[in-house]
């Protein structure tokens, strides 16, 4: 097994610096999955897996939100462990990105979303801890101290979700090995996977986003695209 | 609407405010909440309009009660209470007020915020960015952060500027604003842009497999795509579909 343990470190440091931006800071949609995996995927030298499975998971986690006090999935994570993940394949055993690496990689690690919400919910505890202990301060006169506890939330959800990124990169270079020794059949059958999910993920996206007549402006929009594209191809010949 | 300004504390300290605001989600907890991050936003005014420590730290304590809203719309909160919090430094109002202007906004605001930045903003320009991946490639996500951004931040802006300004008065420059009228706009733009790229998607990787197996996957890939639409409303998981897609089309391309 080959381990490029730069890459290890800038997948973890970027999916720790996106869990600040999704948690603590501006939250201005860098964590999102198309900008989180794009921007994994060029640090790790694979702007088009990144791209792809970042759009893919952007479709598929569309309609995701934190309403009130209930928390979504964490689609961050799921975006850059991912990508990480199909980066590190793709380049331990020297090759590039490939929809059926992509589709594999999907297929083991799309899931983590759920993973990051459990975590999510325990470090909340952590925060909780930080507020009494503040609220205590506050009555004790120590204003200033209370009030800089804020500033500490953060840091568990980076250091935790730093590590889980930095963990998927290293199950990719684990897994690399394996994926390459895939029969070619199978690996044609993983190639037609990926457009097939990618096709569910924006038709899950035009019901989560509840607009009225969805399905209605969805298939429209799809006829269009389909009419468009046989017209440009009759037009050509 | 006509703006009056009333608050005498310092625009710099009011900005300084208004950019630890951006912070405000840091240490959200299941008991207060946005509690913490809001009282760590205004400590730097409360500082300023209550020099005594006794007054300072009733107005802390005031502002560790628990308190949750929307993150961006939280904006107009914060002016509002600054816009409060002097009135009560000034001696023309009791701390109750400010109180109850939170606790009266923070619900309606919240489900403003959560329909128009959560449900409608966001699934929009992500679909619309992710249906201009063909087109943009890779500086599609950067138009995804642009586009989204320049809306968001103009109306955090604005939002902390009505409270500040108008207090109470707010929710009328809010409603100014249309902001369920664009929201539901904007939804139809994501479900269109959402039915674009599945079928964009459906026949790029069509084409690219080439052959009798070219149109099978293309034809295949949409079926999939309505049939999951119609799914997931009956409560099948999205999970579930996602992977029985991406095994039903792995076997028929290894076998077919």
């Amino acid at each position: 097994m080959v381990v490029h343990w730069q890459d290890v470190a800038v997948a973890g440091g970027w999916g720790g610096l996106l869990a600040l931006e999704r948690r603590a800071f501006l939250q201005a949609m860098f964590s999102r999955p198309l900008v989180a995996a794009t921007g994994m995927g060029l640090l790790l030298g694979e702007l088009e897996t990144g791209l792809y499975i970042g759009m893919l998971l952007e479709l598929f986690h569309l309609g995701s939100a934190a309403l009130g006090a209930a928390l979504p999935e964490n689609e961050t994570l799921a975006a850059c462990g991912t990508t990480a993940a199909s980066a590190c394949m793709a380049s331990g055993e020297g090759g590039g990105g490939t929809p059926a690496l992509w589709a594999v990689a999907l297929l083991l690690f799309a899931g983590l979303g759920m993973l990051g919400r459990r975590v999510d919910r325990r470090l909340e505890r952590v925060s909780s801890g930080l507020a009494d202990r503040a609220l205590q301060l506050a009555r004790a006169g120590e204003l200033d101290r209370a009030v800089r506890l804020h500033g500490y939330g953060p840091l568990p959800y980076v250091a935790v979700f730093g590590v889980l990124t930095a963990g998927c990169a290293l199950l990719g270079f684990a897994l690399s090995p394996a994926v390459h020794a895939l029969p070619l059949s199978m690996l044609r059958g993983l190639a037609w996977a990926f457009p097939a999910m990618a096709c569910v993920a924006a038709a899950l996206a035009a019901r989560a986003s509840h607009a009225q007549r969805g399905g209605l402006w969805a298939t429209l929009a799809g006829a269009a695209v389909v009419l468009g594209t046989l017209a440009s191809g009759w037009l050509r010949r | 609407m006509m703006v009056t300004s009333t608050s005498g504390l310092p625009r710099p300290l009011r900005w300084r405010v208004f950019r630890r605001s951006l912070f405000l989600q840091a240490s959200w907890n299941p008991k207060g909440m946005q509690n913490l991050g809001l009282a760590w936003a205004l400590y730097p005014a409360l500082q300023w309009l209550y020099p005594e420590p006794a007054a300072r730290r009733a107005a802390v304590e005031r502002h560790l009660s628990p308190f949750n809203t929307h993150p961006y719309v939280a904006a107009a909160i914060v002016g509002g209470v600054l816009y409060h919090e002097e009135r009560i430094a000034r001696g023309e109002e009791g701390p109750e007020r400010v109180e109850a202007f939170k606790r009266a906004l923070m619900g309606p605001l919240a489900a403003l915020g959560d329909s128009f930045f959560w449900l409608s903003l966001k699934p929009a320009v992500g679909a619309l960015c992710c249906a201009l991946v063909p087109v943009l490639g890779a500086w599609a996500a950067l138009l995804f952060v642009v586009l989204y951004n320049s809306v968001h931040f103009a109306l955090r802006i604005k939002l902390f500027r009505l409270g500040v300004h108008l207090g109470d008065r707010l929710v009328e420059g809010i409603a100014q604003e249309h902001l369920p009228l664009w929201g539901a706009r904007l939804r139809g733009v994501a479900a269109s842009c959402a039915g674009g790229i599945a079928a964009w998607l459906a026949l790029q990787f069509g084409t690219q497999q080439g052959g009798w197996g070219g149109p099978l996957l293309a034809v295949g890939c949409l079926g999939l795509g309505g049939l999951s639409y119609g799914l997931v409303a009956r409560g099948v998981s999205t999970y579930l579909l996602l992977v029985l897609a991406g095994l039903l089309a792995g076997v028929a391309g290894a076998f077919l």
